[in-house]
């Protein structure tokens, strides 16, 4: 019995080695995924929910940060979007996942840049559900929650030579019928401080 | 005016020049130099010679990037000469003469330092790894032959880092 459990370990042990550390989160929640309905308090405390707050033509969910010098940049790029999509109804929902963040920040944050909710995600629940580990990072849904999109803005995080719209050609393709070209970008940005870390 | 006062006069100036000059030069020689690579760069940068290489990606924005950096000087004079130690900035063209070379110096990193201007973000983080969001800092440690044996995506813990190089630089590994 104990030379079995001896080999049964061992055998483990020797998996565990060749198999080394668990993937990071980045590539879990992929394109084609469903995502349940999700509900968090906003920057006053009022819950809000997935279903409650998507358009019509689905939603965006975007990570943001209050203090991502990279999400600075792209804050008026990001209101633009969500104006002009409103419209067309696909709503914009940031989330904020930041554990090092304060809730005193990031509502005065959000209160100055952004035109839509930006939701709390205490303890980083729905970072982890979606493996968001950047900032600014959207993705998109469709009005079933399925994801359509996922990844970067647009190719150039300074906004002086944009070459691809990523998110707006996904919207684009999407509201017209057509297949998305590209479903997912990645580009340099902050990482979400998780709790713990 | 007296000649003396002239002549005191102009020495004073001509020496304050001289200490002047000489801070000057000397602060321009302490930053260091950053090279500019593209896509075709970072290939060439990620591949090792003959020794294990490790890499961290930064930029001067990044927080937790600057906070872990004190660590890396630590590594690279722990095991300078046994492995290749790079970094590379993803802050804007702009900062290569500014920002960058300042925070370094700051540092007293001496490890060579690069830029990354990417011709296509996404491309270039798909290359250095499939799993990278492109969220930084990012730390890679690859072996003489170029396998990747440690990814790290976030600050990194200095004894981890040191752990995995030792393992990689034991005899048998």
């Amino acid at each position: 019995m104990f030379r079995t459990t001896f080999v049964f370990f061992t055998i483990l042990t020797l998996f565990a080695f060749v198999l080394g550390p668990a993937p990071t989160l980045a590539a879990d929640f992929a394109v084609g995924s469903t995502v349940e309905n999700f509900s968090l308090p906003d920057t006053n405390g009022k819950v809000q929910s997935l279903n409650d707050l998507k358009g019509k033509n689905g939603s965006v969910v975007v990570f943001l940060s209050a203090q991502c010098p990279v999400v600075k940049g792209y804050n008026e790029r990001i209101n633009q979007l969500a104006a002009e999509y409103a419209a067309k109804g696909i709503t914009f929902i940031g989330i904020n996942s930041n554990s090092t963040e304060s809730l005193d920040w990031v509502k005065s944050h959000a209160a100055e840049n952004y035109k839509f909710p930006v939701l709390i995600d205490k303890g980083n629940v729905l970072a982890d559900k979606l493996s968001a580990t950047v900032t600014p990072e959207a993705y998109y849904f469709d009005a079933k929650n399925v994801l359509l999109y996922r990844g970067a803005i647009d190719n150039d995080r300074s906004g002086k030579a944009i070459t691809d719209n990523y998110l707006k050609v996904a919207f684009d393709s999407a509201l017209s019928g057509k297949v998305i070209a590209k479903t997912s970008a990645h580009a340099f940005g902050c990482s979400i401080k998780r709790v713990g870390e | 005016m007296k000649l003396e006062t002239v002549i005191g006069g102009a020495v004073l100036l001509l020496s304050l020049a001289v200490v002047c000059a000489a801070q000057v030069s000397s602060a321009a020689r302490k930053l260091p130099s950053i090279k500019q690579i593209d896509n075709n760069g970072l290939r060439k940068a990620l591949t090792p010679s003959r020794k294990p290489l490790l890499v961290n990606f930064w930029a001067t924005w990044c927080d937790p990037c600057r906070e872990e950096f004190p660590d890396l000087v630590k590594l690279d004079a722990e095991y300078k000469g046994k492995i290749d130690f790079i970094t590379i900035s993803l802050d804007e063209l702009s900062e290569i003469g500014r920002d960058v070379p300042k925070f370094l110096a700051d540092m007293k990193a001496g490890m060579p330092a690069y830029l990354l201007k990417a011709q296509d973000d996404d491309a270039a983080i798909a290359f250095v790894s499939k799993e990278w969001s492109g969220a930084l800092p990012l730390t890679i440690l690859y072996d003489a032959s170029g396998k990747q044996i440690y990814y790290r995506q976030g600050k990194v813990k200095i004894e981890t880092v040191r752990a995995q190089i030792d393992k990689i630089l034991t005899p048998g590994n």
